[in-house]
């Protein structure tokens, strides 16, 4: 891709993200289609997340995207609570 | 009920055009879609029998000797370096309705879906940072099943 640094698919899934996730230490969100909003990589690190089983914060992103994830063929999750 | 019925005729006409791989998740968690009802092979039942037959089963695309989908492949390629060859593996593309049943069962919108001991683990992400990190080989153990890297391990100690 050129110099624009995000689709606006990742900015607005980021912006989700920002407002379903307030504890959010770290939001980066990469679409992994090549630009076609087809398949994301979503990365989150946040304190909402401590103490919680992986797939119940796999869960977590699912049910705040689940929206969004409608109209994607795919998306990757890694998840995380600060050091 | 008959909204998410037309829904799911539109989004298959749609997909349709797009081809078979072109399906989006639209019939993801929380639409019941139509898939379920009384029986059918994606109905809650049915599903639940499934996930308990085997302590590891997985629903994928494609099946263990012809993955057809990246993500399917890399959970296959991780219980075969765990030395798990003996599991049930479902191809949710050979039915419809149990894609979206899986899908349902789980409120998870993605496949691969792994299942050990009736329980949903994950998918290709959690199961790959659960071979990562040693948690697979520990939920292997409970269920009886000795990972094939402990005995790896052993030789090269040996070594």
């Amino acid at each position: 891709r050129s110099f624009t640094s995000q689709t606006d698919g990742e900015s607005r899934l980021a912006q989700v993200l920002r407002e379903k996730f307030p504890r959010a230490s770290a939001i980066k969100v990469v679409d992994i289609s090549g630009g076609c909003g087809a398949m994301y990589e979503i990365h989150i690190e946040s304190e909402e997340f401590r103490e919680k089983r992986t797939v119940q914060q796999h869960q977590m992103v699912n049910q705040a995207l689940s929206e969004e994830i409608k109209h994607m063929h795919g998306l990757r999750i890694f998840t995380s609570a600060p050091k | 009920m008959r909204a998410a019925v037309r829904t799911g005729w539109r989004i298959g006409a749609a997909a349709a055009l797009r081809g078979r791989a072109g399906r989006p998740l639209s019939q993801a968690a929380g639409e019941s879609g139509g898939a379920e009802g009384g029986g059918g092979s994606g109905s809650r039942e049915a599903v639940e029998r499934l996930v308990r037959e085997h302590p590891v089963v997985v629903f994928m695309k494609g099946s263990p000797a012809q993955p057809l989908c990246g993500f399917s492949n890399a959970v296959v390629q991780i219980l075969r370096l765990h030395g798990v060859e003996d599991y049930r593996a479902h191809d949710v593309l050979q039915d419809p309705d149990l894609r979206q049943g899986i899908k349902n069962y789980s409120n998870w919108p993605t496949i691969p879906q792994v299942y050990l001991n009736g329980e949903f683990v994950g998918g290709c992400d959690i199961l790959l940072q659960m071979h990562q990190n040693g948690d697979l080989v520990e939920e292997l153990k409970k269920l009886g099943i000795r990972s094939a890297l402990l005995d790896a391990e052993k030789d090269q100690e040996k070594k």
